[in-house]
């Protein structure tokens, strides 16, 4: 008896591989096409949790299967929410992931025709060993959602990202992507533009530092005609950071019209960062637009000289590319938790000096914490 | 000389394998109105960027005093918190910063200028609204996706909150529509009069001269400063162009 209540308590973990996978696996030489993680097996006590409805089963999320059946299983309940046909949701639905909590989130959005809402979900904490988070949006006709994920953990932590995006006709999506802390991250994300003339616009910016491991796979699939996809990627590396970004654009046959570019700009101030980047357009169909570049390295000589002729040398100008990312994410995250999280995280990374001057420039409450 | 805030004294400069200056002399008073004009590729620009210091130009010989401090090997961010400013003829776009972050940080940059959040914001609100600057403007990414129009008046805005001794403003002017042009014209009137800032004005067009008053005209040809008058020879040039200057200067050359 006494056995079995230590054995319930002891923490069993599972390995979850296949992490990331993307599309085309054609750099298995290169060792990157996926990752693995250690993560707590979830427990079965024969409970029946809420489940999301069956539509969102078949939405592909980018991190791969493995992961999302174990956030489906870990998270032991489920979020629904339905924003009705054309209704024009003010209120954003936020999801709320406390990384010191191990917490594990699994959210549907389903966006009815013509509807929009903006959805935020922020990873934040300091201890803990593993979150995750699990977001599908199902986007009918001319729905327009927008979509903020912020991963603001700290340096400590460990948490899988996933969202999972199906977008029907005239449906628009803007989303804003950053990952801002945690030691070992994965970030995953596939967007289907189904229907003709959907939309997908993605932002994504990050920051990784110290020992930090960054892992992202994005996936754009274009199956309907003259859809659109533009991804833009900017990010800092410091230290010994490592960071694998995997992005596809997959311009699937029948997509006459289809458009996709995806751009990188990474700014590396550490001699010990690993970053590798792989940009892939795919194409089974002629009638198509696809265009990709990946600059890797500093800033452009021109931004960089623009900003020193308005007195910022190289030092200082990339102080203020790491401050712009907090202030980029803060303007676009508006939710409360969510921007004390943020600043909590630029206060471990800048400084409580320079976090307070964010939240003050940007007229914001500060609440000081920090991991 | 040393009342003078500019001095620049037979410059020459260039790309790694291409002149484009030679010998420029040129003076700028502390307060003075300078305007220099000349054809499309004459070397306006570049002498800007040579004064601010802009590395992919090299100076091959000549200095550069300002303010009573030699200038010429100083990088671009030194010269600026020296006082001086150039208003880009095409100002770059900078993905990532929002522009209230760059704003913030130019300041902080600068002992005169260090000042609390909110009075910053207060300072960066008033301009924004002198300019006719929609305030969701801070909120974007600096000069990324802004209109022609827009980015130089984003570039007024930085003139008027630092509040430099010397502005090269470089076609400031061009690409702006009639209303937005008088509301620059003014931003460089109002900088006149509340910082007693040097300007020097690179312009095709004498309508953004209107409300100033020009104390020294400068042409350059072929990377030659080739003559220099009062205000009245805008209006020379105006009428009859540049190819009485670009004349001499070929027999200049000839001989
Ligand atoms: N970075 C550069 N690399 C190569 N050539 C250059 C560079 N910068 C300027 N030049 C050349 O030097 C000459 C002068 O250019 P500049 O831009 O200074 O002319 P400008 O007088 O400002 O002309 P505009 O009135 O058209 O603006 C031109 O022939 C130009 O092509
Ligand atoms: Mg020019």
């Amino acid at each position: 008896m006494a056995n079995q209540i230590i054995e319930a308590h002891q923490e069993q973990t599972s390995t979850i591989s296949r992490v990331n996978v993307p599309p085309a696996q054609t750099w298995n030489y290169l060792r990157i096409n996926d990752l693995s993680f250690e993560v707590p097996t979830p427990h079965f006590v024969g409970d029946v949790y809420a489940r999301l409805p069956r539509m969102f089963e078949g939405v592909e999320c980018g991190i791969g299967d493995e992961a999302a059946t174990w956030i489906v299983r870990a998270s032991g309940d489920a979020r629904f929410v339905e924003v009705k046909a054309g209704e024009q949701r003010e209120q954003p639905i936020y999801v709320d992931i406390d990384a010191s909590a191990t917490e594990v989130r699994d959210t549907g959005v389903l966006v009815r025709t013509g509807a929009s809402a903006t959805i935020v979900t922020c990873a934040h904490g300091c201890e803990g060993d593993t979150s995750a988070s699990l977001l599908r949006v199902v986007a009918e006709r001319d729905a327009r959602v927008t979509i903020i994920e912020l991963v603001a953990c700290g340096s400590g932590q460990q948490h899988l990202d996933a969202i999972g995006i199906d977008a029907a006709e005239g449906a628009r999506i803007d989303m804003r992507q950053y990952a801002l802390g945690g030691s070992r991250v994965a970030l995953g994300l596939a967007c289907s533009l189904a229907g003709t003339g959907a939309r997908f616009a993605l932002d994504s910016r990050y920051l990784a530092s110290g020992r930090d491991v960054l892992d992202v796979n994005h996936v754009v699939r274009q199956r309907g005609r003259v859809t659109r996809s533009d991804i833009v990627t900017t990010g800092i590396l410091a230290d010994a950071a490592r960071k694998t970004m995997r992005e596809t654009i997959d311009l699937v046959h029948g997509a006459k019209g289809a458009e996709g570019s995806e751009i990188e700009t990474v700014l590396v101030t550490g001699d010990e960062v690993v970053n590798k980047t792989l940009p892939v357009i795919l194409c089974d169909e002629e009638d198509v637009a696809g265009n990709h570049g990946a600059s890797i390295g500093a800033i452009s000589p021109e931004q960089l000289g623009f900003l020193s002729s308005r007195g910022l040398s190289d030092d200082v100008a990339e102080r203020l590319f790491a401050r712009a990312l907090f202030d980029d994410a803060l303007i676009h995250a508006d939710v409360a938790e969510a921007r004390q999280a943020v600043l909590a995280r630029a206060t471990e990374v800048l400084g409580i000096d320079v976090a307070r001057d964010i939240a003050e420039v940007l007229d914001i409450d500060f609440e000081e914490a920090s991991c | 000389m040393s009342d003078q805030l500019l001095s620049v004294s037979g410059l020459s400069a260039g790309t790694e394998d291409k002149p484009i200056l030679h010998d420029i002399n040129l003076t700028v008073g502390a307060g003075e109105t300078h305007v220099l004009m000349g054809p499309n590729g004459a070397g306006k620009s570049t002498l800007g960027h040579v004064i601010m210091g802009d590395p992919i130009y090299q100076v091959t010989s000549g200095s550069i005093v300002f303010g009573g401090q030699d200038l010429t090997d100083k990088s671009p961010d030194k010269r600026s918190l020296a006082g001086i400013f150039l208003s880009y003829q095409a100002p770059v776009e900078v993905p990532g910063v929002p522009l209230y972050s760059f704003l913030r940080t130019i300041c902080q940059m600068r002992p005169e200028l260090k000042t609390t959040a909110r009075k910053f914001r207060q300072r960066v609100g008033e301009i924004a609204d002198q300019l006719d600057i929609n305030q969701n403007f801070l909120t974007r990414e600096l000069n990324v996706g802004f209109s022609g129009g827009e980015k130089k008046k984003i570039e007024m805005l930085q003139l008027l909150l630092l509040r430099p001794k010397l502005a090269i403003l470089d076609e400031t002017d061009s690409g702006l529509d009639v209303d937005a042009l008088s509301i620059v014209s003014r931003g460089i009137e109002a900088y006149r009069k509340e910082c007693d800032g040097a300007l020097l004005m690179i312009t095709h067009n004498t309508r953004i001269l209107e409300r100033l008053t020009v104390d020294r005209t400068h042409v350059m040809v072929h990377g030659s400063l080739v003559a220099d008058g009062p205000a009245s020879l805008i209006d020379d040039i105006d009428a009859h162009g540049f190819a009485r200057f670009e004349n001499a200067l070929e027999q200049k050359e000839q001989a």
